[in-house]
């Protein structure tokens, strides 16, 4: 479905030193690595999770393999259509859904957007009407369809974005941080909808974001890409095995303690009534858990994975070090 | 074809809707930005009015061939800010890097950015000048088939007027430079509000070999009075096509330099 | 007075920090000048005399009267418009200077560095066009005409922006304002071309006080009959002007607050 071979980007941008006439007449160029000689394959109905720190190349990546950039070279195909081309019938298959752009008419209402929505992916009537209503209830938003879009709020927006991005149903989906910069309700609603929809019309989906959270919720492989290479490809399990050293166990308690008495565990911790956090490396975890079981009141004790934040850290320590 | 065609009419024509409902959402502007412009026309000629009523003729040029040339300049600068009102918008649109999204939709992305934002308030204006540009036509008793000619050297012209538009715009996507390019090429084209023949070299020449504003502005006028010769209404005619088929190439190219700003 | 020094400075390194965008615009300045300069040429190709005028004198007039409204309208005032769209202005209400003094510290380094650049357009045109270019006269009657077109100018560029406080299309009345400036104040030719009784009832309002009786003093073209009655007008427009400015002021600040923005 998608096949990416030595891929390069490498931007070029104007260096100013300062002089009007040599920035004007003889300009300098800084050359930029965005990405260098990457390769990759994604098949049919996965959803891939993209993650690496700001400007490493995720969304360089998502903009060559949807054509809007020019690759500098290497191969890339998607559905056998060479992106740039940016020929109607592979612009029809796909959709990029970005978090903080916005191709809503601002002062007009979503609905005059969706109206040349249908024009321009040519949807006959009665699939735009299927199409509308599905999204809108999976989105809860049917209500706000006729309020000018200047007047919705930043979750709201998010939603018509989304009705508008993938009203042609498209076989491939590129998101780029769809939750940035909303409300955690918001967030929650918008990586359902994801999931929802991807189960429901097999599509293919990459997503970039911020929060490793809406990677962990919603993919099963993950491509870890820093400075413009790809530093790690493959399960989310596997990464979370490999490189998660401690588990979380979360102990309610019943009564109030002293500090003293779970210092007698041996292992860290936070403690703000009535939770404490224990951060158990892996190995030790039997051990400790019946010495907690043992010695402290509880009420209820649960074993979690690391946060993926951390374990991304860490990731990223292995890698450099 | 016919499929595509009637696909890009029915996406022009919800473009100019929406241009035309957000157009109407500013009362007052729509109000002062009509009695602007035609206060701003009004007084050019009463300006040249003032002028003729101490002189017969200006470089051998009498009143109404003046005017011929000032309405014509006026049609087809007025043209070309109805139909590519949206290159105004384009820096906006590339800054904020919103122009991702036009180059993935499945049509041409001359018919959002060069086409999608009509402006209805200068068509209430282009009406006018046409009226009264057949009016003096009429009554200095021109042949219809030199009225023919006149409408098609003002499709010519047009010509040019887009080839700039997309030259404009491919500057923008290389540079993000929009603002000033535009208005820079306002200004140099209403030096051609007036015949060539007032300035002096090398302005003249620069205007009509290197920034062939003459060629664009002047040729309908020209034609019509009877002081262009066949050969010269066929250079404009070269000229033009090269310059559109220039401005393409220009696109073409910048489209691969773009970098995607603002993400 | 220390802090409008630095107001001043400020506004002189905005320039040079988006200096293309400077240049840029003096080019379209200088292609209106252009235009202007050879359709009079034009216009004065076979003859000496035009109206009241010699070929000498008028073009010294439009090159006197681009030069003066380069100072005369310079002005960065436009910029308080889209501030109090965007509620910013409040930090400038804020801060411990006054808001007329700091504008016009800012409008004076606008119209200083607009005409250096002028300066050296006209002289561009004096040399390589060759344009007759009269020496100035009568600079007294200059000065007074000149100090209240700078004023009237401000105050009217102010009013322009406090519309802000009332509707959002802040761009519509200045853009209607500017093209009624090119013609009734005498851009493109000297006023007193014009019949009789426009020409007396123009004199009546604010347009000829921003550069055209300034660029005739220049030129050596007073008139006596009338030239007190100029001088006592400009000074009412000044004052009346400062009053509504003030009062707008004042009452758009009331409006503002009720916005709560």
């Amino acid at each position: 479905m998608i096949t990416v071979n030595n891929l390069t980007k490498i931007y070029k941008t104007h260096k100013r030193n300062g002089n009007f006439f040599k920035d004007v007449f003889f300009r300098a160029y800084n050359e930029l690595e965005a990405l260098s000689q990457i390769s990759f394959e994604i098949g049919n109905n996965e959803l891939v999770g993209f993650i690496g720190p700001n400007g490493a190349g995720k969304t360089t990546t998502l903009k060559i393999l949807s054509g809007i950039l020019y690759p500098t070279s290497g191969k890339v195909s998607v559905m056998d259509y060479t992106p740039f081309e940016k020929k109607p019938s592979f612009l029809k298959h796909i959709a990029f859904v970005m978090g903080q752009r916005n191709q809503l008419v601002w002062d007009l209402p979503s609905r005059d957007s969706l109206i040349l929505q249908k024009a321009i992916y040519e949807i006959p009537e009665d699939t735009y009407k299927k199409n509308v209503n599905e999204l809108t209830q999976l989105l809860h938003c049917a209500d706000i369809l006729d309020k000018p879009v200047k007047t919705l709020s930043q979750g709201q927006r998010m939603k018509m974005e989304l009705v508008v991005g993938l009203l042609h149903r498209p076989h491939i989906i590129f998101f780029d941080e769809p939750t940035i910069g909303l409300d955690i309700f918001s967030q929650e609603a918008i990586r359902d909808f994801i999931r929802q929809y991807q189960s429901e019309t097999k599509a293919t989906v990459i997503l970039t974001s911020h929060y490793l959270e809406d990677v962990k919720k919603l993919a099963k492989r993950l491509i870890i890409i820093d400075k413009g290479s790809i530093v790690y490809d493959g399960s989310l399990s596997n990464i979370i095995e490999q490189y998660s050293q401690e588990k979380l166990v979360v102990v309610t308690l019943e009564k109030v303690i002293k500090k003293k008495e779970i210092d007698q565990i041996g292992v860290r911790f936070s403690y703000t009534f009535p939770k404490i956090i224990f951060k158990i490396p892996k190995a030790r975890l039997p051990e400790k858990i019946k010495k907690i079981t043992q010695s402290l009141p509880f009420s209820d004790l649960t074993v979690e994975d690391e946060k993926i934040e951390d374990i991304v850290k860490t990731f990223f320590r292995k890698i450099n070090s | 074809m016919m499929k595509t065609y009637i696909k890009n009419a029915t996406i022009f024509y919800l473009l100019s809707r929406n241009a035309l409902k957000i157009t109407l959402q500013g009362r007052m502007g729509v109000i002062f930005f009509l009695l602007g412009k035609i206060i701003r026309v009004l007084f050019i000629f009463a300006f040249l009015a003032l002028v003729f009523n101490r002189t017969r003729l200006v470089k051998g040029y009498n009143f109404e061939q003046i005017l011929v040339f000032f309405l014509t300049f006026n049609i087809i600068d007025t043209l070309g800010q109805i139909l590519y009102r949206q290159v105004y918008r384009f820096r906006p649109l590339v800054v904020s890097g919103g122009f991702d999204m036009v180059l993935l939709k499945p049509i041409h992305p001359f018919i959002r950015i060069l086409l999608g934002g009509v402006d209805f308030l200068d068509v209430l204006l282009v009406i006018p000048y046409f009226f009264v540009t057949f009016f003096i036509f009429a009554k200095m008793e021109i042949s219809s088939f030199h009225m023919f000619l006149y409408l098609l050297l003002i499709i010519n012209s047009m010509v040019m007027v887009t080839g700039f538009h997309i030259s404009i715009l491919a500057l923008g996507i290389a540079t993000t430079e929009v603002d000033h390019t535009i208005m820079i090429y306002r200004d140099l084209s209403a030096m051609g509000r007036f015949p060539m023949n007032i300035y002096k070299e090398p302005v003249r020449g620069f205007f009509t070999y290197i920034i062939p504003v003459s060629l664009m502005m002047n040729v309908p006028a020209q034609a019509i009075l009877g002081l262009a010769t066949p050969w010269f209404i066929l250079f404009s005619l070269l000229i033009s096509l090269g310059l559109l088929c220039l401005s393409l190439l220009f696109w073409d190219y910048a489209l691969k330099r773009y970098q995607s700003w603002g993400g | 007075m220390i802090a409008l020094v630095q107001v001043f400075k400020i506004t002189v390194k905005e320039y040079a920090a988006y200096r293309l965008n400077f240049v840029l615009w003096r080019l379209r300045m200088f292609l209106n000048l252009l235009v202007n300069f050879f359709l009079w040429t034009a216009i004065l190709d076979t003859r000496t005399q035009f109206g009241q005028y010699t070929k000498d004198s008028i073009i010294s007039y439009i090159l006197y009267a681009n030069l003066i409204a380069t100072f005369v309208l310079g002005s960065r005032t436009a910029e308080i418009g889209y501030h109090i769209q965007d509620g910013s202005i409040i930090n400038l209400l804020l801060k411990p200077v006054s808001f007329f003094k700091y504008y016009f510290a800012r409008d004076i380094a606008d119209k200083l560095i607009n005409l250096s650049f002028a300066v050296c357009e006209l002289l561009v045109v004096v040399w390589i066009f060759k344009a007759p270019l009269v020496a100035p006269h009568t600079i007294s009657v200059f000065t007074v005409f000149f100090i209240n077109g700078v004023l009237i100018s401000f105050f009217v560029n102010l009013m322009l922006s406090f519309i802000g406080f009332w509707t959002p299309e802040i761009w519509a009345p200045r853009f209607l304002f500017t093209v009624l400036v090119f013609f009734l104040s005498g851009s493109y030719f000297p006023l007193n071309l014009l019949p009789d009784f426009l020409y007396y009832f123009l004199l009546a309002t604010p347009f000829p006080y921003l550069f055209y009786l300034p660029a005739q003093a220049l030129i050596g073209h007073i008139d006596p009959g009338l030239v007190f009655f100029q001088i006592a007008f400009s000074f009412f427009w000044v004052f009346a002007l400062y009053k509504l400015t003030v009062s707008l002021w004042k009452t758009g600040n009331k409006q503002f607050s009720f916005w709560g923005r």
